[in-house]
């Protein structure tokens, strides 16, 4: 950041406004291609997800909802899909052309029901995204508060809230996952909500510990000081002295959890299928295909590669993202 | 010293009483379905049939159960229980906890040392490796294989592996990598035992590998740029002397902290590759606890040592570090 702005600077002013400063993203792109390939692989393979989510909106608004609303307003077919995700092919006999290759029509082959597996890859895409984003949403406002708040006031208020922490970071992490799920008061049936809840607060814990250290450090900056010197009160102070100066920090974290959740709401579905609900989902793919995968590997490794990339996409945005905002954080 | 270990054990039990004050509160939030599920197989039996039969019938299961009695009595049995370590009886089974925890922890902990072992023996090197040679191609590559399996769960890599070993493998590959449905005791049949954890140890061992051996890179970085590596240089030790006597002791002590780390993660860490590859260890015993009718007692039961081991292991860690680091100071 500051060695971007810095370029301008220091470069001859030109007389034209408009036309360097697109040269300039671009070729500030094309430095970081070159500087971190790593980092530009993941943000392609982010951005390819975030393509597959995209579909003709309907102006149908309401309370957000998983998968088909999860800004408030319905999101339509994703454009990237050809047939329905839902929708069984037939054989000129009658038959169900199921487990059938890769072909021009039907882009990762056909599943055992005979539904196109690409539609359900692209399908599943934007799920796992959105219970994603969601859970981190939940994780990051209610683990980066706490970490404010146990950061900033130290003492006996830090030592609770750590104790509490400890407490919920030795639930094993997927065992956690599959109880909430399984008690679920909220909703009758499985609810990819709930799952996001259930994401959520299994990920306080991490998020706070890192927001904490980061309070930590910031607690004891000059500015920080000065600011209580002239009289700011506890709040005034972390909401405009702490927090900005912990963005970077959260966006990481927020970054780096997102392939951590869909890792976990995939290995959700492939362990206990039931407890989600029904639709195109990676990890029920996987659980579907798991048992005939020797014979017919193509449904399963298609489902087992987007979780896998997405995964890896996202883990190396967020190791680039770290490297350009903060290489100190220490993460996890 | 002796103060910061009594303290921090004094801190363990207090994080184990909320822990199994969560999972206890937690489970007791919904009890219906799993009296309901239970009341099933009793339903038209010698309660007798309709609404008032099944009623009854809960009522039984209610008792049988220890779901009967009132919140903070039900509360203070299981804290008095596992004061006395007595986990209590599975649902299921009827089974003591502990002594079904303890049949099941072998696997588990094999797995998990294996793990390890494979785990530091691949990142020793590399780790060491794509230090000293930092940013050759061969680093590049190192680090990319690290990242790789970083970023690639587990279960998808024990997935391919399976799906190209019995396609491509031939009999002999396959038969190693995949998963067997007989499992044996290291005890009583060890090459058995050894073919079932080969595939699971390997692929579980490369993941937490790349963890290690990515801190490791990054604190030998840190180590060769010291003054006492450079002294060590122009006194004119030979190469080895310096990585190995040098620098490498010194980045190894935090290292060793991660890998006390993971050890604790072991029982929670395999739920998949056990279910996967089926050995029969905790984590395949508490899915399905939770995933079919929540038992409680299963739950309450491996949650509690999950957490146990883990912050004793953690403890042991961090005293270690002390004495392995004697410019640590304890507070």
């Amino acid at each position: 950041m500051a060695q971007e702005s810095a370029i301008p600077a220091v470069t001859p002013a030109a007389p034209e406004t408009a036309a360097p400063r697109r040269g300039s993203a671009w070729r500030g792109i094309w430095k970081f291609i070159r500087k971190k390939p790593l980092g530009a692989i993941g943000f392609a393979i982010v951005g390819f997800l975030l393509l597959a989510t995209i579909g003709v909106p309907k102006a149908s608004f309401g309370w957000p909802s998983l998968p088909d609303r999860p800004l408030g307003f319905e999101l339509g077919s994703p454009i990237l899909q050809r047939y329905s995700p839902e929708q069984n092919f037939y054989n000129a006999r009658g038959r169900v052309r199921s487990f059938e290759s890769p072909s021009s029509n039907h882009w990762l082959g056909t599943d055992k029901s005979g539904r196109d597996v690409w539609a359900r890859i692209v399908n599943g895409a934007r799920r796992s995204l959105f219970v994603a984003v969601w859970a981190l949403v939940l994780a990051t406002a209610l683990g980066a508060g706490i970490g404010v708040v146990s950061g900033y006031f130290g003492k006996w208020m830090d030592t609770v809230i750590q104790r509490l922490m400890d407490a919920l970071q030795s639930f094993p992490p997927l065992i956690a996952l599959i109880l909430i799920v399984t008690i679920n008061p909220l909703t009758s049936g499985p609810n990819l909500f709930v799952i996001a809840i259930a994401l959520g607060l299994v990920g306080i814990p991490s998020v706070q510990r890192i927001v904490r250290s980061v309070v930590l450090a910031t607690r004891e900056q000059q500015y920080v000081e000065a600011a209580r010197t002239i009289g700011a009160t506890d709040l005034r102070t972390m909401r405009y002295y702490i927090i900005p100066n912990i963005m970077a920090s959260i966006i990481i974290v927020f970054s780096t959890g997102i392939g951590v959740a869909i890792l976990a709401e995939s290995t959700l579905g492939f362990i206990a299928p039931d407890k989600l609900p029904e639709g195109p989902s990676w990890g029920i793919m996987l659980s579907d295909a798991y048992p005939v995968i020797v014979d017919h590997p193509g449904p399963g490794l298609a489902a087992a590669g987007a979780i896998a990339l997405a995964v890896l996409g996202f883990n190396l945005a967020g190791d680039a993202l770290r490297d350009v905002l903060d290489p100190r954080l220490r993460l996890g | 010293m002796q103060a910061y270990i009594i303290r921090r054990v004094l801190l363990n039990f207090l994080v184990i009483f909320l822990v199994a004050t969560f999972v206890f509160l937690a489970l007791r939030i919904d009890t219906s379905t799993v009296v309901n599920r239970a009341a099933g197989s009793c339903i038209g039996g010698q309660a007798g049939n309709g609404q008032a039969g099944a009623e009854e019938c809960r009522k039984i299961v209610r008792a049988q159960l220890g779901l009967d009695t009132s919140l903070p009595k039900q509360y203070w049995d299981y804290m008095t229980g596992l004061i006395q370590g007595d986990l209590g009886h599975s649902f299921k089974s009827q089974n003591a906890v502990l002594g079904e925890i303890k049949d099941r922890a072998g696997p588990t902990i094999e797995l998990g040392i294996l793990q390890i072992i494979v785990a530091i023996v691949i990142a020793t090197p590399v780790g060491i490796i794509s230090a000293v040679r930092q940013d050759s191609w061969i680093d590049y590559f190192l680090r990319f294989f690290s990242i790789f399996f970083l970023g690639i769960p587990v279960f998808v890599v024990a997935i391919i592996t399976i799906v190209l070993t019995a396609r491509y493998g031939g009999g002999t590959l396959s038969d190693w990598f995949g998963p067997h449905s007989d499992y044996a005791s290291l005890t009583s049949d060890p090459a058995k035992n050894i073919k079932a954890m080969l595939a699971p140890a390997l692929i579980g061992g490369l993941g937490t590998g790349a963890v290690i051996m990515r801190f490791l890179r990054s604190q030998m970085l840190e180590v060769l740029r010291q003054d006492y590596v450079r002294t060590a240089w122009s006194k004119g030790l030979r190469e080895r002397a310096i990585i190995v006597r040098h620098a490498l002791k010194n980045a190894l002590i935090p290292v060793l902290t991660l890998i006390g780390i993971l050890l604790g993660g072991i029982v929670s860490g395999n739920v998949v590759l056990e279910s996967i590859y089926t050995i029969p260890g905790i984590g395949n015993y508490v899915v399905f606890a939770v995933a079919q009718n929540p038992d409680f007692p299963v739950i309450q039961g491996v949650v509690i040592v999950v957490a146990v081991t883990l912050v004793f292991i953690n403890l042991l860690v961090d005293i270690t570090y002390g004495w392995l680091d004697p410019r640590i100071r304890y507070s």
